[in-house]
């Protein structure tokens, strides 16, 4: 009779009476199952959960750039360039001269620090905007002006409330009222500011431990541990679990801290064109194919590095592809959830959820609380075998400082409220908020003719500006307007894309959205943003509604 | 300001692939060799000579003389002894851009001795520094520094 867990090898049948008993070079191996309903379940990384996974439609636009805005980039580039040049060889302000440094080799190099002094310095003024308040839903901005085209900046003494979008709020959980905020104050008052020493001394402390085994729960995952840097985790983690003779596949967009981890770490990286599948499995087969680089033997370990919402694009990661690659080839997969962590899925357990897959086939959860739980930090989560290994070998267990309790605290009581523990239905009305707000959104821009990047369930909705001046008028047109927002251009993206960056919260009401909306049209008009070349969308726009009656 | 930090640990190794370079590149050419053509004092083969020598300059200080990229870098300094066409594509041979970049000098080169009707002067003017730009850009020059001309 077969139960769950470990059964009898010899009287195992299995469906139609055929024998799964698998001998493999004479090693045999004991299968674990489990009888659900009369049938027969394999188990699969000790879980025996299986979930349905729904066949999602992805709903994804990354529209190309036409070929005169294309052209008229390269323009202004070069303009803005040739005039940078001219200025650095004629033009050089007291201020950007070193003082009492006869003899010396100069601090910067004047190559090196061109783009910053003669292209960005233009347009300083749009980035790194001193803020008021805590940025909810609405910040407060301290103006300020500059006399000397950028180098130097006087505050004017006046602020200006702002629409905020631009800050990673995406459940709205920046507040300074209101219970996380009363709890986190309360745990400065018991444990103090800071742990000042790393897990492994002095650091643990038991809201640490809490917050490990919440958030395992609310990951439906065996075990996690957490860290007090969202970038650290990614860092510091990755040369813990991969060597050289590793193999390792990354997105083409995969963050800097994936990146910076990946190369302490010394393995074998190959990268593979940006959420593209087919280009994925054929890196993979080659990979394997070919094995260690001189040697030719096989890969100690594959590990596939993904994200699943590219903070930049606005894309979300195939994860019923990559799970079914991941089988076929037997290689891990990692997957940083920084910014769908509480954003995606209808419990806001993240892009597992959201796609219906089973959190115990992603071999490594990561994830960062910045973003929708209004802290800070980040986590490592999956089977306990893996999180027990990585309490003792991973570089910031050992060496970095333990995350602070108000820090912890904080992700305890958002986290709390998301999953429903506190009893009340705030959790779920704020990821159902921020999904109406995200479709919505997305909708109205689609229809206003603008080009914007990525699903239409992700929270960061990138609208492409193109030109390097441009994204300046913008983001200083929009604060004229009281609406904060971000633009990002080369080279933090690539030289084609430059653009603005919106990000959704459940902080947002209708009403501020639909006003944002109103002054996106009227820029739209005396900004030229309308590139796109696609057939505008017609029909109404409605709030509140998620799937379409096609 | 932060550089490449979603995927490229170096934006320089892959800007020249971006939508619409070739066509910039060609709009970039004829308005100078057209700036050239509307002086009267030059012949329309000086012009042409002109043209080749001054895109060939600035082919040869841009992607083989300025080492490293205007910015910080990212990736712990690895491209500041690198110039720009060593740094292109992370210094995969034979991509779609450098075959660009190679063909065009030579393109052009064919072009102004059309137009100079294979005059001996303007011939090796235009021929010397068209070598001058596409040995470089030899697979087999990769790193290498001449009479340790450039090296860091």
């Amino acid at each position: 009779m077969a139960a769950k867990g470990v059964v009898n090898e010899h009287s195992l049948v299995g469906k139609n009476g055929v024998s799964t008993q698998h001998d493999r070079n004479g090693l045999r191996k004991v299968q674990e199952f489990c009888i659900q309903n009369g049938k027969i379940q394999e188990s699969r990384n000790g879980s025996t959960h299986h979930s349905k996974e729904k066949k999602r439609k992805t709903v994804e636009s990354f529209e190309q750039v036409p070929l005169y805005t294309a052209v008229m980039t390269y323009l202004g580039f070069y303009l803005l360039m040739f005039l940078g040049w001219l200025n650095q060889l004629l033009f050089t302000p007291n201020v950007a001269r070193e003082q009492n440094r006869e003899g010396y080799v100069p601090l910067y190099n004047r190559f090196e620090s061109f783009y910053l002094r003669y292209v960005y310095r233009r347009v300083r003024d749009c980035w790194n905007i001193p803020i008021c308040s805590v940025p909810g839903a609405e910040v407060v901005l301290k103006d300020r002006i500059t006399r000397d085209y950028g180098w130097t900046f006087e505050f004017t003494g006046t602020e200006t409330k702002c629409l905020n979008l631009g800050s990673y709020n995406y459940l709205g959980f920046a507040e300074t009222k209101g219970p996380c905020a009363e709890e986190s104050a309360q745990a400065i008052r018991d444990f103090g500011c800071a742990q000042c020493s790393p897990c492994q001394e002095l650091g643990t402390n038991p809201l640490i431990v809490e917050l490990e085994k919440l958030t395992a729960e609310f990951l439906g995952v065996e075990d996690a541990i957490v860290f007090g840097m969202g970038f650290g985790t990614n860092a510091l983690n990755l040369p813990s679990l991969l060597g050289p003779g590793c193999l390792v596949l990354s997105d083409e967009k995969n963050h800097a801290s994936l990146i910076l981890g990946l190369r302490l770490s010394g393995a074998t990286i190959k990268v593979f064109k940006h959420n593209n599948m087919k280009n994925l499995e054929k890196v993979l087969k080659a990979a394997i194919v070919k094995g260690q680089p001189r040697s030719r033997r096989p890969w100690k370990k594959i590990l596939i590095v993904v994200e699943g919402i590219y903070s930049m694009e606005g894309s979300i990661v195939k994860l019923p592809e990559i799970l079914e690659l991941k089988r076929k080839y037997k290689a891990y997969l990692y997957v940083d959830e920084a910014h769908c962590i509480g954003a995606l899925g209808e419990r806001g357990r993240g892009v597992v959820e959201y796609f219906g897959c089973n959190p115990y086939d992603v071999d490594i959860l990561m994830g960062t609380f910045t973003k929708s739980f209004g802290s800070a930090g980040g986590y490592i989560a999956g089977s306990k075998k893996l999180i027990d290994y990585l309490r003792i070998n991973s570089h910031a267990a050992c060496y970095a400082s333990a995350m602070s309790p108000p820090v912890a605290q904080q992700i305890f009581t958002s986290m709390s409220i998301i999953m429903g523990k506190d009893g009340t239905m705030e959790g779920l009305r704020r990821i159902r908020q921020l999904a109406y707000n995200t479709r919505y959104f997305r909708e109205r821009l689609k229809k206003m003719g603008v080009i914007i990047y990525g699903n239409q369930d992700s929270p960061v909705v990138p609208l492409l500006v193109y030109m390097f001046s441009k994204i300046g008028a913008v983001v200083r047109t929009l604060k004229q307007r009281r609406i904060a927002v971000v633009g990002v251009g080369f080279p933090a993206t690539p030289l084609m894309e430059g653009r603005i960056r919106i990000c959704l919260s459940a902080a947002h009401t209708k009403e501020q959205l639909d006003a944002a909306l109103e002054t996106f049209e009227e820029i739209a008009n005396t900004l030229g943003l309308r590139y796109s070349q696609q057939r505008r969308p017609t029909d109404p726009v409605l709030y509140g509604v998620l799937d379409k009656v096609d | 300001m932060l550089v490449g930090g979603h995927g490229e640990s170096n934006p320089n190794t892959t800007w020249l692939q971006s939508r619409g370079l070739w066509i910039s590149y060609a709009v970039g050419m004829l308005t100078l060799h057209l700036i050239l053509l509307s002086i009267p004092l030059l012949s329309v083969a000086v012009a042409w000579t002109l043209t080749n020598i001054i895109h060939n300059t600035c082919h040869f200080i841009f992607l083989h003389i300025l080492k490293g990229a205007p910015w910080i870098p990212q990736d712990q300094g690895d491209c500041r002894v690198l110039t720009h066409w060593e740094q292109i594509d992370y210094g995969q041979q034979f991509t779609v851009t450098r075959k660009f970049l190679t063909i065009v000098p030579i393109v052009l080169f064919f072009l102004t001795s059309f137009y100079t009707r294979y005059a001996t002067g303007h011939f090796i003017v235009n021929f010397v520094s068209m070598m001058l730009v596409v040995l470089p850009k030899l697979p087999q020059f990769h790193r290498v520094r001449l009479f340790g001309i450039n090296k860091y």
